[in-house]
């Protein structure tokens, strides 16, 4: 009732006011009348009335003041004065808002990429309790399972809550009257989206049973593949569409919020994941990915132990398989912020929040100035006796007002960034995290802006207070020069300005330095004449082994004749990237380890011309040729580091490897030896061992085509390649065919977009800095004109007065710049922690860096210091 | 405050409550009930009325009305709420008890 109250006299002032006149001048006139009843004249009896009621303003003021919201009406007061004041001295607002709007808005944007990658929930209703399990190795700590190990789990799920599987692949999506497509689709079990809580918009969900084989042939379409392929028809639920030859039925469309990137979003459809029964005893090939969901009942830790007893469980029953393996869970939020992210999002925020330090330093230090030009009716207002409060409120309220007015704007910087990075950081195929500029990154721009008005607004506030009331009066209209302490204070903000610029620069300067550098890096391969592009051959048509060989040949020799084509070879992966299949062998003739420590290898499955076309040397023994085939002896290309591991000295040629998951070791002999490869990508890779097979020994329906160009551009070469293709089987689709060299540059695009930010960064800190040792010198010169001038006067030459105030400024910077190294020396060990494969050469960037900031720092600090040089002496000292 | 005879500091809102308690009056009306009822000793100054009775009034203890007086004037008048009841009674006895340790100790010490 009471608060009631109080919010209603609060809107009804101009009421209140009216009423509490009138209920006063009833008072007053029922006291004359009391008066005038006791034999006063009128007149009189109203004086004397008026008088003993006394002064009827300063008992309105009094009855205000009992309300309780004087304090609240006094902040209004003082924010509608801060306009007015900040209106009559637009450049400074128009410098404090904008370094505050940059400021923050960089730090907001950084926030809600944050929010996007992290902490935005994925969009499932069972989201707490879902988790990614892994089987980890010493080399993948991520591994994922086979179909029999999924069989296992599901024996015992009930123990854990439950679980289903799904496995990307790429497939060809055909339509009669259209060519075909490269699609990306995914096999999951009947049960995923209702394990994921995930209900589609339209038509229905897979049914138990549907992942049999021979009840597989339905498809549940994303939002996005519905409305890019079926212009978002209702009628397409019952529709037939043909994947990789074979028709199957459309029975859904899955809802828009599925089309998260971060996590299944970039699929473009979902068939049933129909095992036949021989594939579900496949213990070796990990192809399933296992989504579990907890029971309610069972907690994170009982999950943990569940599935590390689940992995100790099966390495005793299969330890050839299994051995040294670890099962491990995580949660599918922090699988969906991807690999890094716990790393780099910190740090981005971080040096974001430099940034916004060095934009509040401006800000202070501009507040500073201000108030201290100001000094004099603040020591006239103390005297005449305002408190400290009174004096701070005004101040207070205009730091609020730029704060505000900063983080408003900010937000503004905050949606053209979104926009910006939804641009840069769009994949091939469409993906990208959404930065929705939601109310979490509302609140933290205003708490961001709050947090800078307090912290930035009260300093100089403050200093205002100490002020030295008789020292300000008497030194009459100059009073503004500022103690020792302002001028340190001043100081200090410029040094740590430099130091926080030092730190945005390097960090982003040793970046960038070593993404162009890896992104350039060729090592044991070239790519500059090549086209690549990716090829997997429909199941329906290309049934067997067979078939696909037979194809392989036919293509390689098509292109091959095609003119500008120096030569062909197809290979399960290239070498610019990761080649995700690893395998373990065993070396005839040395004793076998334990199981599960056997020598692990990444595999590549190549034609024979593959080294010639990515210009990989064999070193000793021969290449793979025509005559290596299915029919023929098992045979092995490794890498020189596998070379000196398993052979040391000796000759690893005619040496036989087995690989450890066959069920009857097949050996195959070592034929030669070929110089390391390394791939273009920022993560480790553990894997140092390289081996090679002939593709014709163990043909693969997904494979990389490369082209090398003679002569011609490779770019001319790609419609020719797509011709002849089409000419082979015209509903094979090639995707991504185009050089290499653009593959490669789009692969990168995520750290592209970091590189930019990181630049951002810098040059934005650059800026602000030198703005704010700008104003800082440029104050000290107009403060120090007289000096100046008497130095002048007594035979200083301009040079020595251009040097003075140079001086003073480069040896703030040169400070800022000897503190910002160690904070640089730090933010290269989190980035080198973070991309261990980043080439970097700190020293030349951090000598690189100093020189920047003290040019910076020189040319910022040379404007005023022309000035100081112009002075008329004379005029400057008859000014005094 | 001023008033012929000073008023203890914080009297006032409990005689205030007090008058209220008989029925609902204006400000003058309260002014002229306590100089009548304390046979004029005591002198209510505006200047301490009206910021008590907004004081009281934004506490919730009063309520105020705007209505006609007998002479057709439109007047304020205050009454008394549950809470300003209960606030009262609170006064009342901590008075009574103030006052008798005040009398105990000015008798026998």
């Amino acid at each position: 009732m009471s608060l009631l109250h109080r919010i209603r006299t609060l809107f009804r002032r101009r009421d209140i006011e009216a009423e509490m006149a009138e209920e006063m001048r009833f008072h007053l006139e029922q006291r004359a009348a009391d008066y005038a009843s006791d034999g006063l004249p009128a007149e009189e009896a109203q004086l004397a009335a008026q008088r003993k009621f006394g002064n009827l303003a300063s008992l309105q003021e009094q009855a205000r003041d009992e309300r309780g919201w004087r304090w609240l009406e006094n902040f209004w007061h003082d924010l509608q004065l801060g306009v007015r004041s900040l209106r009559q001295s637009p450049g400074f607002t128009l410098l404090a808002v904008s370094a505050l709007a940059l400021g923050i808005g960089a730090n907001t944007s950084m926030f809600s990429v944050l929010n996007g990658v992290m902490l935005k929930p994925l969009p499932y209703a069972h989201l707490p309790q879902l988790d990614r399990l892994y089987r980890a190795t010493a080399q993948n700590p991520e591994g994922n399972i086979s179909p029999a190990d999924f069989r296992e789990f599901q024996q015992v799920k009930d123990g854990y809550g439950d679980a289903a599987a799904y496995t990307p692949e790429r497939v060809s999506l055909a339509e009669p009257g259209r060519p075909a497509e490269m699609a990306a689709s995914a096999r999951a079990t009947a049960n995923l989206f209702s394990l994921l809580g995930v209900q589609p918009q339209l038509g229905r969900d897979f049914r138990p049973g549907e992942d049999t084989p021979g009840r597989d042939r339905v498809v549940l379409l994303s939002q996005r593949t519905w409305q890019s392929r079926f212009a978002g028809s209702p009628e397409v639920v019952g529709r037939s569409v043909r994947i990789d030859g074979e028709p199957h039925v459309v029975i859904g469309v899955l809802p828009q919020s599925f089309n998260d990137w971060r996590f299944l979003g970039g699929v473009d459809f979902f068939r049933p994941l129909a095992l036949t029964p021989e594939q579900t005893r496949d213990r070796a090939n990990p192809l399933i990915r296992l989504i579990a969901r907890r029971a309610a009942t069972v907690s994170p830790e009982d999950a943990d132990r569940f599935v590390a007893a689940f992995g100790t469980r099966l390495a005793k029953e299969f330890p050839a398989i299994h051995a040294e393996t670890n099962w491990r869970r995580v949660t599918l939020q922090t699988v969906a912020a991807g690999p890094g992210a716990a790393q780099i999002l910190p740090l981005l925020i971080g040096l974001s929040g430099f940034v916004l330090l060095i934009a509040c330093s401006n800000l202070a230090n501009l507040l500073l100035a201000r108030t201290m030009t100001r000094a004099r009716e603040f020591a006239v207002r103390a005297a005449l006796g305002a408190s400290r409060l009174q004096l701070l409120r005004p101040l207070i309220a205009e730091s609020l007002l730029l704060a505000l007015a900063g983080g408003v704007l900010a937000l503004v910087v905050a949606h053209w960034f979104r926009d910006w990075a939804a641009m840069r950081s769009t994949g091939e195929n469409g993906e990208h995290v959404d930065f929705v500029v939601d109310w979490a990154v509302m609140t933290w721009a205003l708490a961001a802006s709050l947090a800078t008005a307090l912290a930035f607004g009260l300093a100089p506030a403050l200093f205002a207070l100490r002020l030295d009331l008789n020292h300000t009066l008497k030194s009459g209209g100059r009073g503004t020069t500022g103690g020792r302490g302002h001028q340190r204070f001043r100081q200090i903000l410029i040094i740590g300005q430099f130091a926080l610029a030092m730190v945005l620069l390097a960090g982003a300067g040793l970046f960038i330095r070593g993404l162009d550098a890896l992104n350039k890096r060729r090592a044991g391969w070239e790519s500059h004449q090549l086209v690549t592009g990716m090829i997997a051959l429909p199941t329906g048509t290309y049934a067997d082994a067979h078939k696909i060989a037979a194809f392989h040949r036919l293509m390689e020799e098509r292109l091959a004749a095609l003119p500008g084509v120096g030569s062909v070879s197809l290979s399960s992966f290239t070498p610019a990237f990761v080649w995700p299949e690893v395998r373990k062998f065993i070396v005839e003739g040395q004793d076998r380890p334990v199981a599960g420590r056997e020598p692990a290898a990444v595999v590549n499955r190549v034609s024979p011309r593959y080294f010639d076309t990515y210009g990989t040397r064999v070193l000793s023994g021969r290449s793979f040729h025509e005559r290596d085939t299915a029919s023929s002896t098992r045979v092995y290309l490794i890498n020189q580091a596998a070379a000196r591991g398993l052979f040391g000295d000796q000759n690893p040629i005619g040496r036989r490897l087995a690989q450890v998951d066959d069920d009857n070791l097949r050996w195959g002999e070592i034929v030669g030896v070929v110089t390391d490869v390394q791939p273009v990508v920022t993560d480790d890779n553990p894997f140092a061992f390289q081996f090679y097979l002939p593709m014709a020994q163990e043909p693969q329906r997904e494979f990389q085509l490369t082209v090398r160009a003679a002569q011609v551009a490779p770019a001319a070469l790609v419609d020719d390649v797509r011709a002849a293709m089409t000419e082979l089987d015209p509903d094979l689709p090639v995707s991504r065919l185009q050089p290499a060299d653009t593959t490669i540059y789009h692969a990168s695009y995520q750290d592209r977009v970091l590189r930019d930010m990181l630049a951002y960064f810098g040059v934005l800190g650059l800026a602000l800095a030198s703005l704010g040792i700008y104003g800082v010198i440029a104050r000290t010169v107009a403060q120090r004109t007289g000096e100046f001038a008497i130095r002048l006067a007594l035979g200083a030459s301009v040079r020595n007065i251009t040097r003075l105030v140079l001086g003073s400024g480069v040896r703030l910077a040169l400070l800022g710049a000897g503190v910002g190294l160690l904070g640089a020396i730090g933010v290269t060990r989190v980035l080198m922690a973070a991309y261990p494969r980043l080439p970097t050469d700190s020293g030349l960037i951090l000598v690189a860096t100093t020189l920047l900031l003290v040019a910076v720092a020189l040319f910022a600090c040379w404007l005023p210091a022309r000035r100081a040089g112009k002075i008329d002496a004379i005029s400057a000292l008859r000014a005094e | 405050m001023t008033a012929k005879n000073e008023l203890f500091p914080g009297t006032l809102d409990m005689l205030i409550l007090r008058v209220l308690s008989r029925g609902e009056l204006h400000g003058w009306g309260i002014t002229n009930k306590l100089e009548l009822v304390s046979q004029s000793a005591l002198q209510v100054d505006e200047g301490s009325l009206y910021p008590s009775l907004y004081r009281m009034e934004a506490k919730g203890w009063i309520e105020a009305e705007w209505r006609l007086t007998e002479n057709n004037r439109r007047a304020k008048y205050y009454r008394l709420t549950r809470a300003g009841r209960k606030q009262l009674e609170k006064e009342q006895e901590l008075w009574t008890r103030m006052r008798a340790i005040i009398d105990l100790v000015m008798q026998s010490a």
